[in-house]
């Protein structure tokens, strides 16, 4: 059994996840890159599925996931451009809030992740003895974007939002 | 900076997470503090003043003294918070350990062959 994930606050700006598995670097690397293994892992979560999980994981390729609710349709997501590829090490990619076909989606596309209140998320991979630690760093924008994604989870205790829910699932 | 925000930098320094833990044992004075911590008097009350707009403690008068107190609750909210974090990532890890481990049985058995 590994130690459960552990997350902290490096920065201002930033979330930090970290994750050891036991499986080496190559197969940890595989169930990030593979749009059927990510979905694996990814949709899992009880009362939703995720019915779009398209990845282009080169750099400058795309990526787009959505989960949508069992009990009412609600979809959220997340689509982003790839900015670094280091095999079975490393990678870079920009994270937005995809609204999608939503009746109260904003309209027009933000011109960059920054003014769409996206991230930066890095994956690394380190492998040593057979086990791979992860981590996972979410930088925002801004300290605002930060403070919003962690007031958002705030609310109301353990009531979980669709906002914090789809920052922090959309990373995995 | 938002109120959380700034509770999460108060508890960057470990100092101020030093007084915190003193304080969940009981109310302090600055006095006490200084010499539990040995540290001078504009230090502790520096540290003091960012705990206080972080919202993690409150101060009263009391004769001479101010004594300070954690306030709970607020702690409670940043501890939470980062707990809730944890779990929805946690959930998908358990989900990748399942996966890691069919595909290492995969790869043995490949190897086998």
């Amino acid at each position: 059994m590994m130690k459960p994930a552990e997350a902290s606050l490096p920065s201002d700006t930033e979330v930090l996840v970290k994750r050891s598995f036991d499986a080496p670097a190559t197969l940890v690397w595989r169930a990030y890159m593979e749009p059927d293994l990510m979905r694996r892992w990814c949709a899992g979560l009880p009362g939703w599925s995720m019915p779009v999980c398209e990845m282009d994981m080169r750099v400058g390729g795309r990526y787009r996931w959505r989960w949508r609710s069992d009990e009412n349709g609600q979809e959220f997501g997340f689509t982003g451009e790839v900015l670094e590829v280091t095999p079975h090490a490393k990678i870079v990619h920009t994270q937005l809030v995809d609204v999608g076909d939503q009746a109260d989606s904003k309209g027009s596309a933000p011109a960059s992740w920054a003014d769409a209140g996206g991230s930066i998320v890095t994956v690394t991979l380190h492998e040593a003895n057979g086990i791979t630690h992860v981590t996972t760093t979410i930088k925002y924008a801004s300290k605002a974007d930060r403070d919003a994604a962690v007031e958002t989870g705030m609310t109301d205790g353990m009531e979980m939002s669709y906002t914090q829910l789809d920052r922090v699932l959309g990373e995995m | 900076m938002s109120r959380l925000d700034q509770a999460f930098v108060a508890l960057a320094d470990p100092t101020r997470r030093g007084i915190v833990v003193r304080l969940a044992r009981s109310e302090a004075s600055v006095s006490d503090l200084v010499g539990h911590f040995s540290l001078t008097q504009p230090t502790i009350s520096s540290h003091l003043k960012v705990l206080e707009s972080a919202g993690l403690i409150s101060r009263r008068k009391v004769a001479q003294s101010r004594l300070c107190k954690l306030v709970p609750e607020r702690l409670k909210s940043v501890t939470n918070w980062l707990e809730q974090v944890q779990e929805i990532w946690e959930g998908n890890y358990k989900r990748l350990d399942a996966l890691l481990s069919e595909l290492k049985q995969v790869e043995t058995k490949e190897q086998k062959r």
